[in-house]
C-alpha cells in the first residue's frame, strides 16, 4: 500500500488532517475495505492503548451495524428532496416579490432613461429633419479641400413620446393586477390620453374597453 | 486544522448517501462506545447490543446533524440516552427472557450473541489482540512509543506531542505513523490468524 496514503490515514484518524485532504481521503476509505479493515486496526490500537477492559476487541459490530444499515434507505434520497422542496418554498414568494419589484424599477429607470435633457422637449416636435442632416454631410464632402467624412452631430432633443410621471407609477401599480397584454394595452391608451404626449392619434376602441376594465 | 474535520467529511458523506463511510465511524468509536455503555450496563453483549442500537439511531439521525458541535459528542450523548433507556426498560421488565420469548427470533438471535461473547475462543481472540498490540509497544524504540502514548492515551493533539517532545508536528505526525505501521504489522496476523481459525472451527 502507498505510504503516503497510509500517513495520511493515521492523520485523518488523528483528526490531523487538512479537511480538503480529509474529503478526498474519505471518498476513498468509504470504497476500500483494505483502508477500511486499516482504520479498524488503528481504532483497535488505540483500545489497547486505554486499556479498555471488558471491551470485545474483535467484536462483529461494525458488520452487525452495517448489516442492519443495508436495509436503510440511503439518507441522501431521502433527505435532500424534501429539504429541496422546503428551500422552494420558503423563497418562492420572495422570489416572486423580487421580480416584480425589478421589473418595476427597470420599467421606471427606462422610462427616465427617455426624458430629454431639455425639460421643454417632452414633445416630438422639436426633431429636426432627418434629411437636414444627409444634407449637411453633402455639403462638407463637396465644399471642403480634403477628403474626408464627418459625422454629423447627434440632435440635442430627441424626438420620443415620454409619458408622465403620473402614467410610469399608475402602471407600476397596475402591473400587480393586470395581464402582461392589458398591461400594454393600457399604456398605449395613456400615451395617447396624456396631454404631454405628442400623438394626436385617437386610441384603438379596443384600448380603450381596455382601459375600463382594467380600471375596475 | 480545523477540529473535527475527519468526522465531518465521512458525516458529509453519509449525508449524500455513502453508507461506506459510515462503517468508517463504526470502526472508529465502537470501542469507545461500548466503554461508554458499560458504565450503565456490565454484560459486554448487552453493551455491544445498545451500542449497536445507538449507532443506528444516530444514522437515522444524520440529516438533522448539522455539525455545530463534534460528531462524537453527538454520538455519545445518543448512547447514553439509548442506555439510560435500556436500563429503564429492563428494570421495568425483570424477567427479560420468559419461556414465550425463548421460541421468538430475537430471543434466538440474543442468544446466539450473548453465546458468541461467552465463546472461549472470542475471549482468546481478545487476549491475543491485547498482548500482541502491548508486545509490538513494548518494541518501539522510545520516540515513536512516546509519541503514540501521548497521542491514544493522554489524547494530546499533534502540536502538543511536538511541544512535549520538542520536534515539529511532521515529525510527530511520522512518529505516530510509523508506530501504528509496526503495530498493524503484527496485529494484521492475529485478526488474520484469528479469522482463520473461526473459519476451521466453523
Amino acid at each position: 500500500m502507498n505510504e503516503e496514503l497510509d500517513s495520511q490515514l493515521s492523520a485523518m484518524f488523528d483528526d490531523e488532517l487538512l479537511p480538503q485532504e480529509c474529503e478526498l481521503l474519505a471518498r476513498r476509505l468509504s470504497r476500500d475495505g483494505e483502508l477500511k479493515a486499516r482504520w479498524g486496526r488503528y481504532a483497535v490500537m488505540g483500545a489497547v492503548i486505554r486499556a479498555e477492559r471488558g471491551v470485545r476487541l474483535n467484536a462483529p459490530l461494525a458488520h452487525r451495524v452495517s448489516a442492519v444499515l443495508l436495509a436503510e434507505p440511503e439518507l441522501g434520497a431521502s433527505a435532500a428532496v424534501p429539504a429541496r422542496r422546503a428551500g422552494v418554498r420558503w423563497w418562492q414568494p420572495l422570489a416572486g416579490g423580487a421580480v416584480a419589484a425589478g421589473v418595476a424599477a427597470a420599467s421606471i429607470l427606462w422610462l427616465r432613461a427617455q426624458v430629454p435633457l431639455a425639460p421643454t422637449a417632452l414633445t416630438a416636435a422639436a426633431q429636426p429633419p432627418a434629411a437636414a442632416h444627409a444634407v449637411n454631410v453633402v455639403n462638407i464632402n463637396t465644399a471642403g479641400a480634403h477628403d474626408s467624412y464627418v459625422t454629423p452631430p447627434a440632435p440635442a432633443t430627441r424626438a420620443l413620446v415620454v409619458p408622465s410621471t403620473e402614467l410610469a407609477n399608475y402602471v407600476v401599480a397596475h402591473s400587480m393586477f393586470s395581464t402582461p397584454v392589458a398591461r400594454r394595452n393600457l399604456l398605449s391608451a395613456f400615451m395617447t390620453s396624456d396631454p404631454a404626449a405628442a400623438g394626436t392619434e385617437e386610441p384603438p376602441e379596443d384600448a380603450k374597453m381596455d382601459v375600463k376594465v382594467d380600471a375596475h | 486544522m480545523s477540529a473535527d474535520a475527519s468526522d465531518l467529511s465521512l458525516v458529509r458523506r453519509v449525508q449524500r448517501g455513502d453508507k461506506g463511510a459510515f462503517d468508517a465511524l463504526v470502526l472508529k468509536y465502537q470501542h469507545k462506545l461500548v466503554k461508554l455503555v458499560m458504565r450503565y450496563v456490565r454484560n459486554p453483549a448487552e453493551a455491544e447490543d445498545i451500542a449497536q442500537e445507538a449507532f443506528i439511531k444516530a444514522y437515522r439521525a444524520l440529516p438533522q446533524f448539522r455539525g455545530d458541535s463534534a460528531f462524537y459528542t453527538w454520538l455519545y450523548r445518543i448512547a447514553i440516552n439509548t442506555a439510560k433507556n435500556a436500563v429503564v426498560s429492563r428494570d421495568r421488565s425483570p424477567i427479560e427472557y420468559d419461556l414465550d420469548r425463548n421460541n421468538s427470533e430475537e430471543s434466538y438471535d440474543m442468544q446466539g450473541r450473548m453465546k458468541d461473547a461467552e465463546t472461549p475462543e472470542g475471549l482468546v481472540l481478545t487476549d491475543e489482540i491485547r498482548t500482541t498490540v502491548n508486545a509490538a509497544i513494548d518494541a518501539l524504540p522510545e520516540d515513536l512509543r512516546t509519541a503514540i502514548v501521548l497521542r491514544e492515551l493522554e489524547g494530546l493533539s499533534y502540536e502538543e506531542i511536538a511541544a512535549a517532545m520538542d520536534c515539529p508536528v511532521g515529525t510527530v505526525r511520522s512518529r505516530i505513523f510509523r508506530a501504528r505501521e509496526a503495530i498493524d504489522r503484527r496485529l494484521r496476523e492475529v485478526f488474520e490468524g484469528g479469522l482463520g481459525r473461526a473459519e476451521e472451527l466453523g
